[in-house]
């Protein structure tokens, strides 16, 4: 600080730290307020130097955390895909468990099931993957349902999941730019939101199965032999572990089985043959959401007996309603949606874990 | 591993041994400052995020080549500012520079008025703001660097390209020059002043 005496330019004072916090910041160490007056050819010294400083300033324009986090991300992807590429993998290179199956048909349909049963002693994590899921881990949210009843989860994309008991299910908070995946151990009902630009992936065990928007039912216990497909509505890709073989086609009233130990892929051509099948569907899975003149009350009966669910609505409001609508095949949110766009009068819905609140003025 | 290392140089060397934790909080320091720097190459936000963000994959990357005992700061700016002058020049935009890192430094300062006193310090400090932003580039960029990043002459040259001494001229230019403007103009305003009054 005794060096201060010595200075004979601005450029001295500009060049120490103190003074320049002192002038900026009116951080009143070292008093330099009372050393500065000591003398007057100081003091004209130290104005012209504060002077100079409060003409050097500069906006601060600093990126908000959010941002840089996401730079990070960014960042870190561009890593990984250069290390992908150079390291360690080949040109046609798949992890051992999976090989891919391509096949999409767009069919509406009666419920069918196909149940496969597969062995596997964790959640799938091939080779390939382990980068992204590394990157994501962090992160993923975990919801496993410990609890007797199946368990309703709502995703970024306005999709739904009915979770069963036992069953854990790892997503994202928000999903990817290019597509969308999850990850299922256990048993899991999935009405997905369309979205062709993003196709949703479920990884469950050895299997991955791809949609863009559908509603089906898969079941991947690791302490089971085969892995379970059940779907119900739409499009469905089923793709097996690590392979360049094309991939099944699931069509209405067929199946596929997958036995884990073997990955061998059996078809089912009737899944109503199937004998077990019928009694282990879910609610959801036996309820009909094809609704002709019914009341409105009752179509709310019947998605909380599905999701397991408490809806709260303004019943006087909303007595003389009465709705025709097709809601199979649609997520909860969209479910509700169209409930709320067919009422009319500013109806709107809130949901909050396993309440759904419905604000109305009625239906006139 | 020196324990009076700044904390920095600290997570740089945990970063050349491969500390992934360290890279992502080297990056949360210096990202923002970074950027704001970049800009003042080039207004493309985006492209100036690319350009930082592959200055540090690249560091990632080549971690094991990395210079154990860096000034981090100075490296990064420097790294930063080579990306985006290749960059600049292979897009055309600067047609007369000659050379491969010649950017123009263009940022403007400010006045900070919420601590002048009075009316006649505030045209003082607003006509010498007016003389700083007229400097050439380079000296601008000097200044920048010291006064809003900290950085000594040594790691200024480096950044600039330039050797120690250069730097050290550019830095004194720009104040002396200052100074003899401000005096002239001073004076000129001062006269002005007494015929209106």
């Amino acid at each position: 600080m005794q060096q201060r005496n010595q200075y004979q330019s601005v450029e001295n004072f500009l060049n120490d730290e103190s003074f320049r916090k002192w002038v900026l910041e009116g951080q009143g160490n070292h008093e330099w307020e009372e050393w500065a007056l000591e003398n007057t050819q100081r003091a004209k010294l130290v104005e012209e130097a504060r002077e100079w400083l409060l003409a050097l300033h500069l906006p601060n324009e600093t990126i908000s955390l959010v941002d840089v986090q996401l730079a990070l991300q960014h960042t870190w992807n561009k890593i990984r895909a250069i290390e992908d590429t150079s390291g360690k993998a080949k040109t046609h290179f798949r992890p051992l468990f999976w090989w891919r199956v391509t096949a999409s048909v767009l069919l509406v349909s009666t419920l069918l099931g196909v149940i496969y049963r597969m062995q596997s002693d964790t959640l799938p994590e091939p080779q390939q993957k382990t980068h992204s899921m590394a990157e994501q881990t962090s992160a993923l949210v975990e919801k496993k349902n410990i609890t007797g009843h199946p368990l309703l989860i709502m995703l970024a994309d306005g999709s739904s999941v009915l979770l069963q008991p036992n069953s854990t299910l790892r997503y994202p908070p928000v999903f990817e730019e290019k597509e969308r995946k999850v990850y299922l151990s256990g048993d899991g009902f999935f009405e997905i939101s369309k979205d062709s630009e993003k196709p949703f992936f479920v990884y469950a065990n050895e299997l991955v199965t791809k949609v863009v928007g559908t509603s089906f039912r898969i079941k991947a216990f690791s302490d089971q032999k085969n892995v379970e497909v059940v779907v119900r509505t739409g499009k469905v890709n089923v793709s097996a572990g690590n392979s360049d073989q094309e991939g099944l086609l699931l069509l209405p009233n067929q199946g596929v089985r997958l036995a884990r130990q073997s990955l061998v892929f059996e078809k089912i051509e009737d899944l109503t043959k199937e004998k077990n099948h019928s009694q282990e569907l879910s609610n959801i899975e036996r309820l009909s959401f094809e609704f002709t003149d019914v009341p409105v009350s009752q179509i709310f009966k019947t998605i909380e007996q599905a999701y397991l669910v408490k809806i709260d609505f303004p019943a006087e409001k909303l007595a003389n309603c009465y709705l025709t609508t097709s809601l199979s095949d649609q997520p909860l949110s969209e479910k509700l949606k169209i409930i709320c766009e067919s009422l009319g009068g500013r109806t709107t819905y809130a949901i909050n874990e396993n309440k759904i609140t419905i604000h109305s003025s009625g239906c006139n | 591993m020196d324990a009076n290392l700044p904390i920095d140089e600290h997570l740089w060397l945990r970063l050349i041994e491969g500390d992934e934790v360290a890279f992502t909080q080297l990056f949360q320091r210096h990202y923002s400052t970074l950027v704001s720097y970049g800009k003042s190459f080039i207004k493309d936000t985006d492209r100036v995020q690319d350009c930082i963000q592959d200055v540090f994959v690249d560091i990632w990357l080549y971690r094991c080549s990395l210079n154990h005992s860096v000034s981090v700061k100075a490296y990064l700016f420097s790294s930063v500012r080579k990306r985006i002058a290749r960059f600049y020049t292979r897009d055309h935009i600067f047609r007369h520079t000659t050379s491969l890192n010649d950017v123009e430094f263009s940022i403007t300062f400010t006045v900070e008025d919420r601590l002048i006193a009075n009316e006649e310090t505030a045209v003082r400090i607003y006509q010498l703001n007016r003389q700083i932003n007229s400097l050439p580039p380079r000296q601008k960029e000097a200044l920048f660097l010291k006064y809003h990043q900290g950085l000594n002459t040594e790691q200024i040259a480096e950044i600039l390209n330039i050797n120690y001494q250069s730097a050290n001229n550019l830095l004194h230019r720009a104040l002396v020059q200052l100074r003899r403007e401000l005096k002239g103009n001073v004076s000129l305003l001062l006269l002005l002043f007494s015929e209106l009054v």
